[in-house]
């Protein structure tokens, strides 16, 4: 059985273009995992190992997280590539949520940006504990000591130096190793040996002095080190260690690691603060919730004799069929056994277990706690939870956000079509927030997700992977509609016309949910307030306004997408004791809530996508004029060193196309992120038009 | 409470009176003190009362984290708004979104050209007409008097009334009576508003005193000072 104190689960996490695949290319190959380096966009048209979609080859974006295993120094590494692209931010968090630790990739030149925050929430989120590798040092322009000064910053962490780069941009050399104060060279045509000198003169004076940065901040973590400081003593490299490992374990320390992954730099020193500072399995805690003890949360121990627990976190549709990615929690998960998914209360037995390397696979007999392995032809769901013997637990869910765009999609021919239905269970499997339905009046086969870019990447895989041709609609924005006043609603439905009568009169009012100034919490989308007394409505027929309300909540009367916002209370009503039933009251609760509608000032809600375009100062105009023309609102606005970044908030109706139009206006140098960041009312003369559109198409149905 | 009457019972309006109706467009004014007494929040204050008003401000900071001078923003808003009884108070609040622009420059990077540059592409082409731009922590007592100069002639020629907190950057400094460092002394011909914010131990408060007016005989009590709890403007 494999030594849980020397295995690592770990993810690179990062914002896009920062350098990760680079950076897990260069782990597999100084771990001997493959023989030849390929650059992302690498002239040999090979692509990054880790890059194995062929989609993700020709972007030089990785889309899906590849997991690979590998052996540094005689600890087991589970390295979990995840996507840069905020499009796919549910696959970095499905990574986070298998993982016990990781490593933040920042670029020394663009430092802290927007997604560099969001993945760091995230981590937060599922209390990963991270290191970060300042990468990209040889680009002109790398600052990293105004990068870890960013992350104390903005993302409030407790950044510390573990080394510091020797020469910077096109003058870098190695690293100087700060606790054993050392310089690190890294020879040979791929820099995989390591030659240790003394440490260059002329760097001696800061490297002592954040030497000392470093172990003041390490000895809040061991009070032997603390005295030793205090004494005045050398404290021993290993203590120091320790207590750098405690305080990034309690996620009160993140470790800095400096280098260029493109120039074979700084990689391997990383690897030893992997194995050093990063948890082994048992040193996180995992929790479940006990379906037989009413969703109970229970800890899981890293016990190899216990039942399994296993969760899926990532399917993929292979050559061989369906191939799903588990993570061991809890047991030993061994060739023949028979488990349980216990979302579908299936039974089914492994059959072939692999361990993945990118792209080469590698059969074994057995995985135990905290493996990552894989499993083939298991008809499951990502997210669900595999056991063994008598147990019933499901891994707490996953967080998944709602998707903002929608687009029609239609197959060419009829192979197409069947193609097209497996393409989209496989991906809707694979991902949540990639989600489709048939449009029950147009009988369009509609997908939504949460990009433009998220969108297109599966329509091209569709093509790629399925070989099935479709043509897509425009991309469609998902509004919302509320109400913006209170109002009164009395409503009778009455249908007492021969054979068995409907009777029910519901009578209230609805008012807008609104969120206080300030609030951090979301507001609710619905209320329900019951507040009638002396039975004028029968108990039993309360949960039926409920459900009729819910049933009208569902498509707004202006544009035909879901309402939002509204608190509904009755206060009054009547029934009848034979004509009144269950669908009587559900139909005057929809009634009811149509006649108040009307009056309640409805107005149409966008999503607002928080932006962050970055670039030279020279384009700020081109960049403010692009935010302005698209009904955005610049927030803010950071300049230094000739760059600068731009922070906005755009309706999303308006982004479509923006990375083309930014690309030409500024030379191909500023680039943008975007995320969902609230939703916003239309403006009124854009509500006529959305209104005027959606009456057409009704029209044409 | 509607936002008229929150407006017209601000104890800015007090300050506005010892300046004889504010500062005013293309001028310059100035908040001086030591560290620590509460600038930024008097500042963020001063131009939340421009927004409530339904004006448009740029905040201009200097090495600040742009996150954190928001929430000022949000912070001082709910010290001065009771928006449980304020009427419309989330479209109120929707106004430190709608008009209100952040900008931020490491003042060691970026030339006074360069800021003045941005501004003016954010008020011509990011189409934000700008009626104040409040610079917070700038180092003016470090300033070239012609980078002043520069600026003040952008408040004019844009028509905006340019507020700026100062404390002084070196330490070998001596205070006036009114808090107002001998640093500062160079920069007084240009500007047109100084006042001075000291701490008064006796009434428990910081002082603000305008020491300055256009051409007037002074210096005189602005009215109003520092609440020591929220660093706000009281009467």
């Amino acid at each position: 059985m494999a030594d849980l104190s020397k295995m690592r689960n770990i993810g690179i996490s990062a914002h896009i273009d920062s350098g990760k695949t680079t950076l897990s290319e260069r782990i597999l190959f100084y771990c001997n995992r493959i023989h030849a380096i390929h650059e992302v966009h690498g002239k040999d048209g090979v692509g990054a190992t880790m890059d194995s979609m062929e989609l993700e080859r020709e972007r030089g974006i990785t889309i899906a997280s590849a997991a690979t295993s590998v052996n540094w120094n005689g600890y087991d590494i589970n390295v979990i590539d995840t996507p840069g692209h905020v499009d796919f931010t549910v696959e970095v968090e499905r990574s986070l949520r298998v993982l016990d630790g990781a490593i933040l990739v920042l670029c020394s030149v663009g430092g802290v940006q927007s997604q560099s925050i969001t993945v760091d929430k995230q981590m937060d989120r599922y209390h990963v504990p991270r290191i970060a590798f300042i990468n990209k040092c040889d680009r002109t322009g790398a600052n990293p000591l105004h990068v870890v000064e960013q992350m104390k910053e903005k993302l409030k962490l407790n950044a510390v130096l573990m080394d510091l780069p020797i020469g910077l941009e096109d003058k870098l050399e190695g690293v100087v190793d700060l606790l054993r104060m050392k310089a690190v060279y890294f020879d040979g045509p791929n820099g995989q040996i390591l030659r240790e000198e003394e440490v260059p003169q002329s760097m001696m004076d800061e490297c002592l002095e954040r030497r000392a940065m470093l172990i003041e901040a390490a000895s809040d973590f061991d009070d032997k080190l603390m005295e030793m400081v205090l004494d005045g003593e050398e404290p021993p490299v290993d203590l120091i260690e320790k207590a750098v490992r405690k305080g990034t374990l309690e996620l009160k320390f993140c470790p800095v690691f400096c280098g260029s992954a493109h120039k074979n730099k700084g990689v391997q020193v990383l690897l030893d603060g992997v194995c050093k500072y990063l948890p082994d399995p048992t040193e996180v805690e995992n929790r479940a919730l006990d379906l037989d003890d009413n969703e109970r949360e229970v800890l899981l121990t890293a016990d190899p004799d216990r039942p399994v627990v296993a969760l899926a976190f990532k399917l993929e549709d292979g050559q061989y069929g369906q191939l799903t990615y588990i993570r061991v929690y809890e047991g030993t998960l061994k060739k023949g056994d028979e488990l349980i998914n216990t979302r579908t209360h299936r039974k089914f037995k492994v059959g072939r277990l692999i361990k993945m390397h990118a792209s080469e696979m590698e059969d074994i007999n057995q995985a135990g706690c905290g493996d990552i392995a894989a499993l083939f032809g298991i008809d499951c769901a990502s997210g669900d939870t595999f056991c063994g013997g008598k147990v019933n637990y499901a891994m707490t869910s996953m967080f998944v956000p709602n998707p903002v765009i929608s687009l029609a999609i239609f197959p060419k021919d009829k192979k197409s079509q069947d193609n097209m239905s497996k393409a989209i269970n496989r991906f809707t499997k694979e991902d949540p927030t990639f989600q489709c339905y048939v449009d029950p009046e147009s009988n369009q086969t509609i997908i939504r997700g949460m990009g433009e870019l998220h969108l297109d990447v599966y329509v091209e895989r569709m093509r790629r992977e399925y070989k099935c041709e479709v043509e897509v609609g425009k991309p469609e924005v998902a509004y919302r509609e509320t109400i913006t006043r209170r109002a009164d609603f009395n409503y009778t439905h009455k249908k007492q016309t021969g054979g068995s009568g409907q009777y029910a009169r519901v009578a209230g009012f609805m008012e807008p949910i609104v969120a206080l100034p300030g609030a951090t919490e979301e507001p609710k989308d619905y209320d329900f307030i019951n507040e009638i007394k002396g039975g004028v409505i029968p108990t039993e027929y309360i949960p039926s306004c409920d459900k009729g309300f819910r049933t009208a909540m569902k498509k707004g009367p202006q544009l035909g997408f879901p309402i939002v916002g509204v608190a509904l209370t009755i206060n009054d009503g009547a029934y009848h004791p034979v004509d009144s039933s269950d669908m009587a009251f559900q139909t005057a609760a929809i009634g009811a809530f149509k006649e108040a509608f009307a009056k309640a000032s409805p107005a149409i809600l966008e999503p607002i996508m928080k932006v962050e375009i970055e670039g030279p100062s020279e384009f700020q105009g081109a960049i403010f004029g692009t935010v302005n023309q698209r009904r955005g609102m610049i927030i803010s606005s950071t300049e230094d060193n000739g760059n600068c970044v731009v922070d906005a908030e755009v309706p999303l109706a308006e982004m479509f196309g923006y990375s083309t139009v930014l690309r030409s206006m500024t030379q191909g140098k500023a680039e943008y992120t975007m995320e969902v960041c609230r939703y916003a009312k239309v403006p009124q003369s854009i509500a006529d038009d959305l209104k005027k559109q959606a009456a057409e198409k009704e029209k044409k149905k | 409470m509607e936002v008229r009457e929150l407006i017209s019972k601000s104890p800015i309006r007090v300050f506005e009176d010892s300046l004889d109706g504010g500062l005013g467009k293309g001028n310059l004014g100035v908040l001086v003190s030591q560290r620590g007494l509460g600038k930024t929040a008097c500042m963020v204050h001063l131009a939340l009362d421009k927004i409530l008003q339904d004006l448009n401000v740029v905040h201009v900071s200097f090495g600040a984290n742009v996150e954190h001078i928001m929430n000022w923003y949000k912070e001082v808003f709910r010290e001065i708004t009771d928006f449980r009884s304020l009427e419309d108070a989330v479209d109120v609040y929707e106004r430190i979104r709608t008009n209100r622009v952040m900008m931020n420059f490491s003042q060691e990077n970026v030339s006074v050209e360069n800021i003045i540059k941005s501004l003016e592409t954010l008020i011509r082409q990011g189409s934000f007409k700008a009626d104040a731009i409040f610079f917070d922590g700038y180092k003016l007592t470090v300033a070239a008097e012609e980078d002043v100069k520069k600026l003040k002639a952008f408040a004019k020629e844009m028509n905006v009334e340019v507020w700026f907190s100062v404390s002084p950057v070196r330490p070998d400094v001596s205070f006036d009576d009114y808090g107002v460092p001998n640093s500062m002394e160079p920069y007084k011909p240009i500007i047109d508003v100084l006042v001075g914010l000291h701490y008064n131990d006796e009434r428990s408060r910081v002082i603000m005193t305008v020491v300055k007016n256009g051409d007037q005989k002074l210096p005189r009590p602005a009215g109003v000072s520092l609440d020591p709890k929220t660093m706000l403007i009281v009467e």
